[in-house]
């Protein structure tokens, strides 16, 4: 069965998470894409996690994970002779994802005018730190800097220390994923009209969007969301149980406090003066005393199961070992296998959603360095073999 | 980039929404801005839940008004652009309606539990059959299929935990944490639109429809891929470290000049260290052994924090910023939702787009966030504000369907349709005193409403 985006032909010339992201969200569903890399590889191949903590550039997790389903080679666009071969490449695709500082491109002579002049069609998806304009568009973003200025941290932890950050890369995870929508927008328009256009994503942006509950306040009356108290906010916060810690929305979806209270065999909880979210966070800290006390003999997973049958929306914290070994996930066949040319047999992370008409088919590992570098420049430019060593020599490919 | 003046990219496809709260609502409201025309559908006595101001007292100016469910800040932030239409699902009767409708339309957005569409044969089954090549998307917590948790109800904010991202947020050596929002809802809404928009053009291409199956826990867990590997490939469970990083040092948010004001600072390089070592006029430290590497400059981590918060504070955050930018060093202040509004760098990109309403709904204009990119051959924009409840019932049943006039006004008698809640209630506000006292906000600016010119 063919992907949905079957027959989009794209060229990934980003490096990092979220242009990767991005390029990989796009072969998942059937794009045929093209991982570009200079000849020293992205630097995200020199980015732990590595595979038996061996920092190998054929050995990063991190690149494997942004990377799967694509294809590879490499190219030296800080060359003459690889900017024409680039060139070469763009007029075969519908489109170029990259990631590099604003501006960059066209100083090369590859900006979104000189790719639409050799092909009117290509969509140009550009994921920067602060997108094309603007006067941060060319400071340095890290993903502590871009979740700093989105405005997310301003209301991320507690209000007697500092602000605090989501535990990995989600801004760059989270844009990819956006550089993928972004594209396939512009891929619909372009199925339209023939024609392509430039997308320009801002990685700050992505997750300033997340802000729906903390941007209205301002707006709508004046208000600056802050942290959490440390204290008295057991209910909109985590609760520590017998081994380890749950969660719980109080009062949403269909299950009212009373249930709340039935759950937790606490009757006090019945009383009126606990039924709505300001009254409780009034009297937080006795809240606080009773969740404790509630909670303190059961297990996390025997409070997930039990609260779900009883219809109360609640979580608890999972660790990385109960994910990989998830019944869940393995029932939506979110890992899949793949067999790495370098490190052999491994279970990914592979599929974001299902469709039904469409489904995903069998993952492929990222590429090694150059892998296809015969099968690009050989079958779809009729390099000869000759021509391709050349260019390795002159330190093109 | 220029933007001209072409057609938005889906104008002239029909949605019809029929969901609740953050996450397909947003993904319904953006797909409007960029031409859709989509039709937000409640049931009366089930409306949608950011109506409410909630704990916030969410509305225009705190007050209720006499229509407090078309008030609500989030509500008219995420439903902007959109029409709506009240229908009763619970009635046979509204989902016939419904299923006209399905019949003339492109898309169907719902997140129902798994259970719900399919009792009440609106399932893709059951769609397709009335609407060969619709497109369905249906967001829920675990996903539909047979998988253990598939009949678990999920929300966003209960479920961070449960994805696995609590687990790895904390400070160091803290608890595990959350974050102040509802995370994977937004990556739910993204995953939503990507699905959508590939689909769209399938059809265009095939004239074939298809069902898109998210499951927010699915879409959360793929965001710490990297963890996963690494326990897989070396036992690592993965560690609260607050904001550190595990490859660059030094790096954290540090106290600036002012009250909660804090400067965010990420030094990975020997180069940025040594630019840093300058800035802060210790040009020696750069020669300590201690410092020399990254792998030492972890180790020491403490040490350096104390070193940079000394520099930092009684410094304006974003005079930090610009000095640090100038010498090549990735570092910016932390954001509130008042900076937001005053930042130049957002101002500049339009990052927040007005939106006036008509007189009558007594709201001036506001701005609401936009969304996090821009086309350069589409002028998209939020194209109207949020709808008033059921302020597009006569349009879409009497003047699209063809519905009887009598027939419309039994439906509204039965309250099967309306323009207010069924049964009608008081919203509740919340003084300026309470959301300081209970630290829902943490300062209130009394000027917003010159400052945002929402009367101008």
């Amino acid at each position: 069965m063919p992907g949905v985006l079957e027959g989009v032909r794209v060229l990934d010339i980003s490096y990092g998470i979220a242009g990767g992201m991005c390029g990989r969200y796009l072969a998942d569903y059937g794009a045929d894409v093209i991982k570009v890399e200079p000849p020293d590889g992205d630097p995200l191949r020199r980015t732990g996690p590595f595979f038996q903590n061996d920092p190998h550039p054929e050995k990063s997790l991190q690149f494997l994970a942004a990377n799967l389903n694509k294809r590879g080679i490499t190219l030296e666009l800080e060359q003459e002779q690889g900017r024409q071969l680039f060139l070469d490449l763009v007029k075969h695709v519908d489109v170029v994802v990259e990631s590099f500082k604003p501006g960059y491109l066209s100083t090369l002579g590859l900006g979104y005018d000189e790719l639409a002049h050799i092909n009117p069609g290509v969509v140009l998806t550009s994921i920067t730190p602060f997108g094309q304009t603007g006067p941060y568009s060319h400071f340095q973003g890290e993903e502590l800097v871009q979740y700093a200025m989105s405005g997310i941290m301003s209301i991320s932890g507690y209000t007697d220390r500092e602000p605090l950050k989501h535990g990995g890369s989600q801004a760059q995870y989270e844009a990819g994923l956006v550089g993928a929508v972004t594209t396939s927008f512009a891929l619909f328009s372009q199925s339209m009209t023939g024609e392509g256009q430039h997308v320009d994503v801002s990685i700050t942006e992505v997750v300033s969007s997340t802000l729906v509950e903390t941007q209205p306040p301002y707006a709508f009356r004046g208000g600056v969301p802050g942290r959490r108290l440390p204290k008295g906010r057991m209910f909109t916060d985590l609760m520590p149980c017998k081994d380890g810690w749950v969660s719980l929305t109080a009062g949403g979806g269909r299950a009212t406090m009373d249930d709340v209270a039935d759950f937790f065999e606490k009757p006090e909880l019945r009383d009126a003066s606990f039924a709505t979210p300001s009254s409780r966070m009034e009297r937080g800290e006795e809240l606080d005393g009773i969740a404790v006390d509630a909670l303190q003999n059961w297990s996390r997973w025997d409070y997930f199961h039990e609260a779900a049958r009883r219809r109360l929306l609640a979580g608890f914290v999972q660790t990385v070992p109960e994910l990989v070994d998830c019944p869940h996930l393995e029932s939506r066949e979110f890992y899949r296998e793949v067999e790495h040319p370098v490190m052999g047999r491994l279970k990914v992370p592979a599929v974001l959603f299902n469709y039904s008409e469409t489904p995903y088919e069998s993952a492929h590992p990222a590429p090694l360095l150059g892998q296809h570098n015969e099968a690009v420049y050989g079958e779809e430019l009729g390099l000869s073999n000759e021509d391709i060593q050349a260019l390795r020599q002159q330190g093109v490919v | 980039m220029q933007p001209h003046q072409a057609a938005l990219p889906f104008e002239g496809i029909r949605i019809l929404d029929s969901t609740y709260i953050f996450a397909l609502p947003y993904a319904a409201g953006i797909m409007a801005d960029h031409g859709a025309e989509v039709v937000k559908i409640e049931g009366p006595s089930h409306i949608e839940g950011v109506r409410r101001g909630g704990q916030a007292g969410l509305y225009a100016e705190g007050d209720p008004g006499d229509d407090w469910w078309n008030r609500g800040g989030i509500y008219n932030l995420l439903n902007r652009s959109k029409n709506s239409l009240t229908l009763d699902m619970s009635n046979e009767k509204c989902r016939d309606i419904f299923r006209e409708l399905v019949k003339i339309s492109d898309v169907v957005f719902e997140n129902f539990t798994p259970r719900v569409m399919r009792r009440w044969e609106l399932d893709y089954p059951n769609l397709r059959k009335i609407r060969p090549d619709i497109i369905m998307v249906s967001n829920t917590g675990y996903g539909h299929g047979d998988g253990p948790y598939s009949t678990y109800p999920g929300v966003a904010s209960a479920m961070e935990p449960t994805h696995g991202l609590a687990n790895l947020t904390g400070y160091v050596g803290g608890n595990p944490a959350r974050a102040g929002i509802s995370y994977v809802d937004f990556v739910a809404c993204w995953t939503a639109l990507f699905a959508v928009s590939a689909a769209l053009r399938r059809r265009q291409r095939t004239g074939k429809g298809q069902w898109v199956d998210v499951a927010m826990y699915q879409a959360g867990v793929m965001n710490i891929s990297e963890y996963l590997l690494d326990y897989m490939a070396n036992g690592n469970p993965g560690e609260r470290i607050g904001n550190r990083h595990r490859y660059r040092a030094p790096q954290g948010v540090y106290p600036a000049q002012g009250e909660d004001r804090w400067i965010a600072i990420s030094v990975g390089t020997d180069a940025e260290w040594q630019a840093l070592c300058s800035l802060i006029g210790k040009p020696e430290l750069a020669r300590e052994p201690r410092f020399a590497s990254n792998a030492e400059r972890m180790k020491n981590h403490d040490e350096l924090d104390k070193i940079i918060s000394e520099w930092t504070a009684g410094r304006d955050r974003y005079e930090l910023m610009e000095e640090l930018q100038q010498v090549g060093i990735p570092a910016g202040p932390v954001v509130d939702a008042f900076d937001m509004h005053v930042d130049p760098h957002y101002g500049d990109r339009g990052f927040l787009e007005r939106v006036a309403y008509p007189e009558d709904r007594k709201m001036g204009s506001r701005t609401l966030i936009g969304r996090p990119w821009k086309l350069s051959k589409h002028d998209v924009k939020v194209r109207k504000p949020a709808p008033k409840l059921g302020e597009d019932n006569h349009k879409y049943l009497v003047g699209l369907l063809g519905m009887e006039p009598d027939e419309f006004e039994e439906l509204e008698k039965e309250g099967l349709i309306s323009d207010a809640p069924v049964p009608v209630s008081n919203g509740a506000t919340v003084p300026d005193e309470e959301l300081l006292k209970l630290k829902i906000v943490s300062r209130i600016d009394p000027e917003y409403q010159k400052r945002l010119g929402i009367w101008e």
